[in-house]
């Protein structure tokens, strides 16, 4: 469903990434691990191109996502198409401040979807329900704590019926008590089939509800496998001392 | 002592040139707001077409004097067989000079947006446009409110810089009083007051604006 080829991304002279060959079937859990600056978050973020890779392939639902072979206007048009396939949420929130609960989710439906507003609203708010946010539809983002701040932008995304989530390090701008609703809520999004690629720094989650563990170490997969594998027996010497770094 | 019988004979004039300033304002503030962020959108733009000229405008206009740029306009102009009235050539001559410092609020405005917003509304697929239009301006807004006041604020007042193009506005007004009354005192007392009044007004609506903008903080 997701399949990076050769995937490379340079910031000027510094190559964060080193041409990463990956595959994510559909309803898979795949969570990137890895130590800070290896180069996780800018995988994702090539993915719905955020950041536009320097080379390789990106391909989501047979779709070329960095098509090179189109002008810009074109590929601005091509690649706000393809995002609306694609759900992100950010270490961040990035909630809409000046729009409430129901707003920031209504937007992109209406706004870039054009869906009925009354269909879209009943979504919604099953939605927010969803994520247990249902009483705070007219709240401000401010009024709200991170972890509820982070449970309605998970459920902005979801509102676009994306085939795909990306996680970015969801968790970890949250205090410690706030991290555990965050992640129940993303626990029962797998258990329902959703594919999801995640970066993350819990490795309890990782553990519990990955399908597959991917370690990231200076631009490059380093190793990869079952959660069970990787935690348990790491076959590399990078993946064992970040482990006992992390878990120490 | 002030002459009272001047003031309350004299007042209403007065208030007719403070309506002309007001017409003037108004009409270069609406304008100089269009320019503004016609100019700011465009120095932000990476289209070099659009990012040179408004950068030279900005230039052109803040580092030259407004009574310059009001005579080229109304002496000027008339050469090359473009007369304007005093009233629409510092109609014209006051929205440029407003629009260049609007440009540089409504910019700054625009930068101090986190870039978490704009990346959060184009993973939603939001086109650049959509995203400026909706989710960028609205916050830009709230940061600009106070700085766009102050240039409201010198643009009433600058207004009074079109009576040297012999516009009848307020401070023409009453500079031709004191030619019949001989009272300097009295009338530009009035006349400061009036303009006091006149920017007093605009800050107060400004803060009315401030205020819907406040999004669930205190």
């Amino acid at each position: 469903m997701i399949r990076l080829h050769n995937l490379r991304k340079s910031f000027g002279n510094n190559e964060v990434l080193k041409g990463i060959n990956l595959e994510v079937d559909p309803s898979e859990v795949l969570v990137l691990i890895g130590p800070s600056g290896s180069g996780k978050s800018t995988l994702l973020r090539c993915i719905n191109n955020l950041e536009s890779p320097t080379g390789g392939e990106v391909t989501v639902d047979g779709e070329w996502v960095n098509r090179t072979d189109l002008k810009p206007r074109a590929f601005q048009k091509h690649i706000n198409r393809v995002r609306t396939h694609m759900g992100m949420v950010f270490q961040h929130f990035n909630l809409f401040p000046h729009k409430t609960v129901l707003e920031n989710i209504l937007e992109a439906p209406t706004q870039v979807l054009h869906r009925n507003q009354e269909e879209i609203t009943a979504e919604a708010l099953e939605l927010l329900d969803k994520v247990g946010l249902a009483e705070k539809k007219d709240s401000y983002p401010v009024q709200l704590s991170g972890g509820q701040q982070q449970r309605v932008a998970i459920a902005r995304a979801l509102a676009m019926r994306p085939s795909v989530m990306l996680f970015d390090e969801v968790t970890s701008a949250l205090d410690p008590e706030l991290v555990g609703e965050v992640l129940l809520v993303m626990e029962s999004l797998a258990a329902e089939g959703m594919t999801m690629i995640v970066v993350t720094h819990e490795m309890g989650f990782a553990e519990r509800v990955a399908n597959r563990v991917v370690f990231m170490s200076e631009g490059q997969i380093v190793e990869e496998g079952v959660p069970k594998e990787i935690f348990s027996n790491p076959r590399e010497e990078r993946t064992k001392q970040f482990l006992a770094d992390v878990l120490k | 002592m002030l002459d009272w019988q001047i003031i309350t004979h004299y007042f209403p004039f007065l208030v007719k040139g403070a309506i002309i300033t007001l017409e003037i304002s108004v009409i270069s503030l609406v304008l100089g707001l269009v320019a503004g962020l016609a100019a700011a959108l465009c120095i932000l733009s990476t289209n070099p077409l659009l990012h040179w000229p408004a950068r030279f405008y900005v230039w052109i206009i803040r580092s030259t004097p407004l009574l310059v740029q009001l005579f080229i306009i109304y002496f000027g102009l008339p050469q090359f067989g473009i007369g304007l009235s005093p009233f629409w050539s510092g109609v014209l001559a006051l929205a440029l000079n407003t629009g260049a410092y609007n440009a540089e609020t409504i910019r700054g405005g625009i930068l101090a947006v986190p870039k978490g917003q704009r990346e959060a509304s184009r993973s939603l697929g939001m086109s650049k446009a959509l995203t400026m239009r909706r989710i960028i301006l609205p916050q830009a807004l709230r940061l600009i409110i106070p700085p766009l006041g102050n240039n409201f604020v010198i643009l009433i007042k600058d207004t009074s810089l079109v009576s040297t193009i012999t516009l009848v506005e307020l401070t023409l007004t009453a500079q031709r009083l004191i030619g019949s009354t001989y009272k300097p005192f009295e009338m530009y007392l009035m006349a400061a007051v009036l303009y006091a009044i006149l920017t007093t007004g605009a800050s107060l609506l400004l803060r009315q604006v401030e205020r819907r903008t406040t999004w669930g903080h205190v």
